[in-house]
């Protein structure tokens, strides 16, 4: 999930802050010490994930693009400068511009707004946009809710009790609910000091940006792994489900399967899984994820040595061409597999299904799946020729049934055409003729289409008269039997117009001797 | 997302009275005469589709479109109405396909135009409706058990698209009127009822039609709530193909569909079969297909009008595919599709070449040059998918390499010979064990045939391996090892290392280099078999011997180095430091880091020798070989003869 940090850089945000005994400081300063905080944070605990730095007045600026480098957004924080006023609507414009540039629309994102919660004065400030916010047309949309999956965080440098003094807060909370809800507002608890900023900023790390880890199991092997990005919480139906389902922290490997079988199946998210080395406190001594840093280098280097059951997995995974099925919790699942980019690196990548007892129509119930031994016989033949996978719908869809639709007259013209062919080469497509007349039939009964019956029953009557000198008897025998037929059904009466009944061939015989039977 | 939406249920109320037997007055040819048979037969007069007929067939055609979409959880109620409601199908899932509904709207037959229209009306089937929308489906059953006492979340609405010929604005309020009163009575009694539900919410579309030519006599409405329960909205509409675009611009809203037209597909002419044409094909499926194109459009789409949009297609380019290459592709959604013209020859042509398996990649027609792809169409057991696949910047990108991570620098997993490996040391074989390994060992020919990097080095090692043929030739190695060390259980263990040799046979020159690099890796097996005997370091009293055979393994050690960017060369010796060998008893053949026959023998070994005295003799012997009568030799004062030069070769 990549985050946009927004920065209000406007005059307000040099408002001192008077602080005892010490320096003093302006709440831009307060801001930035609690943005170093989340950069280091980021820098040790979450290095993976891209972060942009939007700075905000009246007008907007893109200070730095999105990164890992930390140190780039660290050094662009003390470089800001001071303007005029907070126009909100045009930086939350510009964050939809730069994030949709940069991932589209389906990758969620996280935007820290950084505040000091005076909302500007005039056009452009939050108050004048709410207030019209529901005079816009197409092209000025107000731009929340984010058009790409979000979360809205906003950092106030400034207390409780003096948001609550304007109507500050309200706008703040609009905001919010405007974002469907995604997102939360974080005040300064008590005086405004470095020491309640750095709180606050904690419980921002605390909600959003503490790694995910996990146990890897399959058997009696485990590993100990940081999955990347957080899995979010999923809601499967507000209405019915509206309880957010969290993955699991045991991740445990419940089967095996081809990479065809399961063939590009669509997945709500993907991870990372990065196998971490554990010291005995339990902390975290590294993921693997390289760095200047030699200490960590050289610590990385020893838990490279030492055998992991994550590089055992992928390696079989990647040989064998298969997938492992994981279990994320109670009827919801993932597949682990070998992900290889661009470059000569790959690596173990988890995918989240849907939640659900059947996540992909072509592998059934999950519940349903077990080990080929539990199978009478190897559902994959004895010389693994065969799959039982995909699993046939019970009933086929229009494309696969040889449907009848005549809306355009050209299908209706079609069908006719067809019986038409194979009556002219009767009696060898005897078959074929009375399986497109019974088509044809069919339809027109349940249309309620009887005149069409009429209609081809003339048409093939006049083909009786139409046949050639050297035509083979039967094949008058047979139009004329099947034009009867067919005005029989044109009556709807229910004896002729039973739509389970079909026309048969008239049973003829020349083979000299006896007579002919009609 | 909800499962419950005015969606899940839908009842089709079709008007049977005797005015809907009147023509549509719009001719359809039926016979088209064949060229050169055309001489003086004048062709048959066209016919042309009742009311009745037009209406069935657009609604069936709404069906197929839904069922192909949505075969599960979006139901419908088929109801004719004339002199009294006639129910064609239930709720049940198995009632939920167009064969069902077709067999039974034949039995139906077309209206009687002779029948007392003062007996028929619409009214009937509409009460029948609304009775049949208070109804619980088995999903809404099953959601309510599970759900036990929060059982009232689930929700009970629904649509009915009543498809009538009225007589005017205030016959159609009348209509309104009677659903209105009907749910309101009919919720009264679901009130008190365990196997009925109350109607929170019904859509009613009111489709007048009539005969092409004349004039309308209701005006269309757009949907306006009559009551908290109740809206609808009214739709004049003539009848043939204007009553089917109607209804397949009604499905694309009620169900959420979106269009997409394939364009540049590939396909043989019927006459010229030699020349191919390019076709479209346009599909229909659920709207967040293109959740990319509108939200990433200059213009949001989403939540504006509804009747706006469905116009629109999306243009998606055919890329012939050229492998039948499995591929896991990041796919964040896949959708079921459904043709537009499902007869039609390119439609056709397009869904049996999926059907058959093949999957076909789909191209963003871009002006610039770039080539993105963002789609992909698929079957999966006779359903046909579009799959949307991810065609932004990855947030995952440059991720660090496995190998760099932990335990990335393990590189003997040992992942592939695995079936033979654990078989082949079994005291006796079963036909199908033998099959298995024979079957391991052509595995692993056809790999090196097609040069695939074998498991072990792709992981972990970092910077230049050995390279790849080197990897096959130390692995057969190690495999035809492996398997000689057990070919005296039985005849089988035999048949498979035959089957291994015969797999092996290289061209002779091929075969020489072999001999040679097998020289090297005896003379290495040796020195490390001194090296690591730690027995056998008692035995030896002559401190000068050892040094000299230490030595010399340093020496063969040093070769072995040298030799090692040679494409022949054996895999690098284990360089860890002598004075930390292993307390492990002898084994027979090892080379390079721990074998898997090595690992086995070893615990063969230990497990053994914990079950006896080890025999005195072996215990001091080189090489396996006791020298006999030792004694007489120190009395004789003799120097005993070099054991490990008489065990050479």
């Amino acid at each position: 999930m990549p985050t946009v940090v927004v920065m209000d850089v406007s005059l307000s945000m040099t408002r001192p802050v008077s602080i005892e005994g010490s320096e003093e400081y302006q709440r831009k300063h307060l801001a930035a010490h609690g943005l170093t905080m989340l950069f280091e944070h980021m820098a040790t605990n979450y290095k993976l994930e891209f972060t942009a730095l939007v700075v905000f007045s009246s007008l907007w600026e893109l200070m730095v693009p999105f990164t890992r480098d930390y140190n780039t957004l660290q050094e662009a924080l003390s470089n800001m400068d001071d303007y005029d006023k907070t126009c909100l609507e045009s930086a939350l414009v510009g964050v939809c511009n730069i994030v949709q540039q940069e991932w589209g629309g389906a990758i969620p994102c996280q935007v820290v707004l950084v505040t000091d919660g005076c909302l500007g004065i005039g056009r452009g400030s939050l108050r004048h946009s709410l207030a019209t916010q529901n005079q816009r047309s197409e092209s000025n949309r107000f731009p929340l809710p984010f058009p790409f999956p979000s979360k809205l965080y906003i950092m106030c440098m400034a207390n409780l009790e003096e948001l609550q003094s304007t109507d500050s807060l309200e706008c703040l909370e609009r905001l919010i609910d405007l974002n469907n809800g995604e997102g939360q507002i974080f005040t300064i608890d008590g005086p405004l000091c470095l020491k309640n900023v750095q709180s606050m900023f904690g419980k921002l790390i605390d909600l959003a940006y503490t790694p995910f880890h996990a146990v890897l199991k399959c058997g009696h092997l485990t590993a100990d792994v940081q999955v990347f990005p957080r899995p979010e919480p999923f809601v499967v139906d507000e209405e019915i489900d509206p309880i957010p389902k969290v993955i699991n922290t045991d991740l445990e490997i419940v089967g095996f399967i081809d990479i065809a079988d399961i063939s590009s199946p669509p997945v709500l998210s993907r991870h990372l899984v990065l196998p971490i080395a554990l010291n005995k406190e339990g902390d975290e001594v590294g993921t693997g994820i390289t760095d200047d840093n030699e200490d960590e280098n050289s610590a990385n280097q020893i838990a490279g040595k030492i055998p992991n059951f994550c590089v055992l997995l992928h390696g079989s995974l990647k040989v064998e061409g298969m997938v492992a099925i994981v279990q994320l919790g109670p009827e919801w699942h993932g597949m682990l597999y070998s992900q290889a980019d661009s470059k000569k690196k790959s690596n173990l990548m988890m995918s989240l299904f849907e939640p659900g007892p059947e996540p992909l129509p072509w592998l059934g119930k999950m519940a349903q799946l077990g080990p080929i031994s539990d199978a009478k016989e190897n559902p994959y033949g004895e010389d693994d020729n065969k799959s039982p996978f995909p699993l046939q719908p019970k009933n086929k869809r229009s494309y696969a049934q040889n449907v009848t639709v005549w809306i355009k007259p050209s299908g209706l013209q079609t069908d006719v055409q067809k019986i038409l062919r194979n009556a002219r080469k009767l009696p060898e497509k005897t078959q074929t003729f009375y399986k497109e007349l019974n088509r044809l039939r069919k339809a027109a009964l349940a249309f309620g289409f009887l005149d069409l019956l009429k209609g081809v029953a003339d048409m093939l009557e006049r083909e009786c008269t139409l046949l050639p000198d050297t035509a083979h008897p039967d094949a008058a025998f047979q139009l004329s039997h099947a034009a009867q037929q067919l005005k029989l059904a044109s009556t709807g009466t229910s004896e002729y117009a039973a739509y389970d009944q079909n026309i048969t061939p008239l049973h003829t015989d020349f083979s000299g001797s006896s007579t002919e039977r009609i | 997302m909800k499962i419950f939406s005015e969606s899940h249920k839908t009842v089709f109320v079709v008007d049977h009275c005797p005015y809907m037997a009147e023509s549509c007055r719009q001719h359809v040819e039926f016979d088209m005469l064949v060229k050169n048979r055309t001489q003086g037969i004048i062709p048959l007069a066209p016919i042309s589709k009742s009311l009745w007929t037009c209406s069935v067939e657009s609604s069936m055609e709404y069906c197929r479109i839904m069922y192909d979409i949505f075969p599960f959880k979006k139901l419908v109620n088929f109801i004719v109405s004339d002199s009294g409601a006639h129910v064609l199908n239930s709720w049940t899932q198995e009632d939920q396909n167009l064969q069902e509904l077709m067999a039974a709207l034949a039995a139906v037959g077309p209206p009687n135009p002779r029948a007392d229209p003062e007996c028929c009306s619409i009214l009937h089937g509409l009460v029948a409706a609304v009775e049949t929308l208070c109804k619980i489906t088995e999903y809404q059953h099953e959601a309510r058990t599970l759900l036990m006492e929060n059982a009232e979340r689930v929700g009970n609405r629904g649509r009915i698209i009543c498809i009538t010929n009225a007589k005017s604005d205030s016959h159609v309020r009348m209509l309104e009127d009677c659903v209105q009163e009907t749910i309101h009575e009919h919720n009264k009694l679901a009130a008190n009822s365990d196997h009925l539900m109350q109607i929170q919410k019904c859509e009613l579309v009111l489709i007048h039609t009539y005969p092409v030519g004349e004039d309308s006599l209701v005006s269309d409405r757009s949907k306006k709530e009559l009551s908290p329960v109740l809206t609808s909205e009214v739709h004049s509409v003539r009848a043939g193909r204007h009553l089917a675009t109607k209804l397949n611009i009604l499905v694309q809203q009620h169900f959420d569909l979106a269009s997409t037209t394939i364009t540049n597909i590939p396909m043989k002419e019927e006459q010229h079969a030699n020349t191919s044409a390019n076709y479209d094909v346009e599909l229909l499926h659920h709207k967040d297909a293109h959740v990319d194109f509108l939200k990433s459009g200059d213009s949001h789409l989403g939540g504006g009008s509804r009747e706006g949009p469905f116009k629109e297609t999306i243009t998606l380019k055919w890329c012939t595919p050229r492998t039948n290459n499995i591929e896991l592709h990041y796919c964040t959604g896949a959708y079921r599709i459904s043709p537009v013209d499902v007869n039609s020859r390119p439609s056709s042509c397009l869904t049996n070449f999926l059907l058959n398996g093949r999957s076909v990649l789909l191209e963003q027609p871009r002006k610039s040059g770039s080539k993105v792809i963002s789609h992909m169409l698929s079957s999966h057991g006779g359903e046909i998918f579009l799959h949307v696949l991810s065609s932004s910047r990855s947030i995952l990108e440059d991720p660090p390499s496995i190998s760099e991570g932990c335990g990335g620098r393990v590189t003997d997993y040992r992942i592939t010979v695995v079936p033979l490996a654990s078989v082949i040391v079994k005291e006796s074989l079963t036909e199908e064990d033998v099959l298995n390994c024979q079957k391991t060992i052509y595995n692993l020919v056809d790999m090196e045939r097609k040069n695939d990097p074998l498991p072990i080095s792709t992981v972990g090692t970092r910077g230049k391996g050995p390279k790849r043929d080197e990897q096959y030739r130390i692995m057969w190695n190690e495999l035809e090892t492996l398997v000689r060390a057990h070919i005296n259980n039985s005849e089988k263990h035999q048949r498979v290392l035959e089957c291994l040799m015969a797999c092996r046979s290289k061209p002779p020159e091929e075969e020489e280099r072999k001999k040679r690099g097998r020289k090297r890796e005896d003379k290495e097996d040796k020195s490390e078999k001194a090296v690591k005997d730690y027995e056998q370091e008692k035995s030896w009293q002559d401190s000068e011997r050892l040094k000299g055979i230490l030595e010399r393994g340093k020496e063969d050690l040093a070769e072995a180095e040298i030799i090692k960017d040679s494409p022949d060369s054996p895999e690098p010796p284990n360089k860890k430091p002598l004075v930390e060998m292993d307390e492990t008893p002898q084994v027979e053949k090892s080379k390079g880091p721990v074998s898997l026959l090595s690992l086995w023998s070893n615990r063969i070994n230990t497990a053994n020798s914990r079950k006896h005295q080890e025999f005195a003799g072996r215990l001091n012997s080189v090489n396996n070989r006791a020298e006999l009568y030792q004694h007489l030799k120190e009395e004789n004062g003799m120097e005993t003869p070099e054991n490990g030069k008489a065990s050479r070769q």
